[in-house]
């Protein structure tokens, strides 16, 4: 028999059919079938599935938030369901003192309008969206009230403010130092109210896929401890370097009384140093000294001393 | 180090609040804005960023930097078998090695083809890997279909716990494996070939000889052996001398004719023509190799493939092999691969074609071309209208047309003296072949 061929490329077949009569064989059926039907519709199945995406998902490469279907929560999720609840309320409670409605887009409308009241039941409206939404999105772990929930939390806080900390609640305490003491535990909570409710989404994804046997997981304890000791390291590092920020205006005029106490209790007094403008500095020093750290790799280096240790 | 949609959404929501908090003067704006960015610069650094592009070194040096966490990762792999069947089991066995002094929380996926099914066990685990341990993780694939495969490679990755940022890092292990076609028991195909060849062997060819089988009774002449006459004949015969004639046994040179073109791969990727003539040949191999004959095979696609004519057990899984490389391609006229085998093979034996009989108007030449020359030829195909109108592909109308064109076709072929047979989707081997030789 024939030795074995191969990779000879196509066969040339023009030689079998010159002169000659083809006798009866089966048709190309694909033709057939497109051609035998009584209507000329084209079938339902012929026409394979298009899914257009929405220009939602053109933009974000993909759907913003996917509808998902979970078993019953397990331990880690209900604890996680329960920790972003109370975040959630407190969150909330912060939210409504520390948010006054002066300076808002709505409250400008309902003066226009004449209507003042009408400004404060927006702005009231939007934290209750917040918090409902919150807890539909936690319990029904649905992702898409959840972005509802962070939309309404931080559209609620665009305001045009002075220059001055300013709080929703007349009998909030005065003292700077205080102030912004809250300012910093409302956006800590607000950052941890969105990490945990991701985290719930994050731990039912995992749990579903342990359960359906997709995903094995070795030690899910430890796994699972490791998240919660983050979730409490990490907002008070968050806490510490916002602080730092955000008590500039303490910290620069310290500094400078080393060398000079004149200039530091000017800038003390500074009204630009005690603003927003104050905490932009501080932030461009903070980041500053953290950007050095990355541009000399000292992560990296920390982490190969760790490894190469032995 | 690469950035997650959820690091991106929030670096972005950071920075959008930042600069709107400063053009309102609004520091509650800002002070979100400052959380959230130490929030991802904290969970950037416990991810060990490696900015290797701003210390100057090569590319190959920042490979390395980029994923330091995962070097000291190593992985082994083991596959109780290199070659099964479809539908068998392989158990893998992944054997991960943490190098370093510390404890690694690790996603690790053993890449799996895309056909194979997990009967047990997970190819994707989390884990948490402690300082100098080594763990074990065993999964059980299952092959539904034949081929070439491989296993590998083995992807790890790590990440904070907020899942911001992750390496990750490709272990190049691979394990390649071959799925043979699965073999249907037949018990006897019912195929022999006319011409005897030198050495007997178990295949009864219809011709009088030195046989087992009884063939014939005939008068005695000179010479015959003693113990051939049979006395009960010979009384009846008034005295007349009969002998016994036995069939005369033969190795057999059995050809099987793949159809491995682009048109036998139409129905569903696990019910198909070519599924289910790869299945019949690597059954028939079994059956006449196991009788001692010798098998060739031939595939044909885009290219013509064969394996000359041997016995043994060395030559099934030759054959099998070839069986299990067969891809749907091209589309060579079996004319063309009928004109370069008959010169090699001997007049008479027996040819089996496995083919949906399709898109080839030179079908029906080669079968009188083959028969002309003696050739016992057999015809098995399955029928892939029925594939597809179980897949609902094809509507009641377009189905009947096209049947009766094919049955047309086989009695075509018939009245050219092969046997053919419309091999229906759940029919057995057995009985298809049975069907084919008209019993």
């Amino acid at each position: 028999m024939a030795e074995e061929v191969e990779g000879k490329g196509p066969v040339d077949t023009s030689n079998l059919y010159e002169g000659k009569v083809v006798r009866s064989s089966a048709p190309s059926r694909r033709k057939a079938a497109g051609t035998l039907k009584k209507s000329t519709d084209i079938p339902e199945d012929a026409v394979p599935e298009v899914l257009v995406p929405s220009w939602v998902e053109t933009i974000f490469g993909g759907p913003v938030v996917a509808k998902r279907d979970f078993l019953a929560p397990d331990r880690m999720v209900v604890s996680l369901q329960v920790w972003s609840s109370a975040a959630l309320l407190i969150l909330c409670f912060l939210t409504f003192m520390l948010t006054p409605v002066s300076g808002t887009a709505w409250f400008a409308v309902s003066n226009i309008v004449g209507m003042d009241v009408l400004g404060m039941v927006f702005h009231l409206g939007l934290i209750l969206i917040g918090l409902v939404g919150g807890f539909y999105g936690i319990f029904q772990r649905d992702q898409r009230a959840m972005l509802a929930s962070y939309i309404a939390l931080i559209v609620v806080t665009i305001r045009f403010a002075g220059s001055k900390v300013e709080f929703g609640l007349s009998f909030l305490p005065e003292g700077e130092v205080v102030q912004k003491i809250l300012l910093i535990l409302y956006a800590i909570f607000l950052v941890m109210y969105i990490e945990i409710s991701s985290g719930i989404i994050r731990f039912s994804i995992l749990d579903t896929s342990i359960r359906t046997g997709e995903v094995y997981v070795m030690n899910v304890n430890k796994i699972s401890g490791r998240y919660s000791r983050a979730l409490g390291i990490t907002p008070t590092i968050a806490g510490f370097v916002a602080m730092l920020t955000l008590f500039i205006n303490l910290i620069v005029p310290a500094f400078v009384g080393i060398f000079d106490q004149v200039a530091a209790n000017r800038l003390k007094e500074s009204v630009e140093l005690t603003s927003v403008y104050g905490v932009a500095l501080g932030t461009i020093l903070v980041f500053m000294i953290i950007a050095s750290m990355f541009a000399i790799n000292l992560p990296l280096k920390i982490q190969q001393y760790l490894e190469r240790q032995s | 180090m690469a950035w997650s949609r959820k690091s991106a959404m929030f670096a972005s929501l950071s920075i959008a609040m930042y600069l709107l908090g400063l053009v309102l003067r609004n520091q509650q704006l800002v002070t979100v804005a400052v959380v959230l960015l130490s929030f991802l610069t904290w969970a950037a650094m416990r991810t060990a960023h490696g900015d290797v592009s701003s210390t100057g070194r090569r590319i190959e040096d920042s490979k390395i930097d980029e994923g330091i966490q995962l070097q000291n990762i190593a992985a082994l792999r083991k596959i109780s078998a290199a070659r099964v069947f479809e539908d068998g089991e392989i158990d893998v066995t992944l054997r991960l090695q943490n190098r370093s002094n510390i404890s690694k929380v690790l996603e690790l996926r053993d890449r799996v083809p895309e056909v194979m099914r997990i009967k047990k066990g997970a190819n994707y685990v989390l884990m948490e890997i402690g300082p100098q341990r080594e763990t074990e993780i065993s999964y059980t694939i299952e092959a539904p279909l034949r081929g070439f495969y491989t296993i590998g490679p083995v992807c790890i990755r790590v990440q904070d716990e907020f899942g911001l940022f992750h390496n990750e890092r490709e272990i190049q292990l691979y394990d390649d494996f071959l799925v043979f076609p699965k073999m249907e028991d037949i018990k006897d195909a019912m195929i022999k070939s006319r011409v005897p060849k030198i050495f007997t062997g178990a295949v009864n060819i219809r011709n009088p000889g030195e046989g087992s089988n009884f063939y014939n009774l005939r008068e005695y002449l000179p010479g015959d052996p003693m113990r051939k006459i049979n006395w009960k004949a010979t009384a009846r015969q008034d005295g007349k001398m009969m002998v016994n004639e036995f069939e005369r046994d033969a190795v057999s040179d059995v050809i099987l004719i793949v159809d491995s073109r682009e048109v036998s791969e139409t129905g569903p990727v696990s019910r198909n023509s070519l599924v289910y003539s790869t299945r019949a040949a690597a059954s028939l191999a079994q059956y006449f190799l196991s009788r001692r004959d010798s098998v060739g095979l031939v595939v044909y696609g885009d290219e013509i493939v064969s394996v000359d004519r041997d016995t043994g057990k060395k030559q099934l899984y030759i054959l099998l092999t070839k069986l299990a490389g067969a891809m749907a391609k091209g589309n060579t006229p079996l004319k063309i691969v009928t004109n370069r085998i008959m010169p090699h093979i001997h007049r008479g034996s027996p040819i089996i074609i496995l083919s949906p009989l399709e898109d080839d108007p030179t079908i029906v030449d080669a079968v009188r071309d083959l028969r002309a020359r003696s050739f016992e030829v057999t015809i098995l195909s399955p029928s892939s209208l029925e594939f597809e109108f179980d897949a609902r592909r094809l509507d009641r109308t377009g189905y009947e047309v096209l049947k009766t064109e094919r049955d047309i076709l086989m009695t075509e072929l018939r009245g050219l003296g092969a046997y053919v047979m419309d091999w229906e989707p759940d029919m057995l081997l057995y009985t298809a072949l049975a069907g084919a030789r008209g019993f």
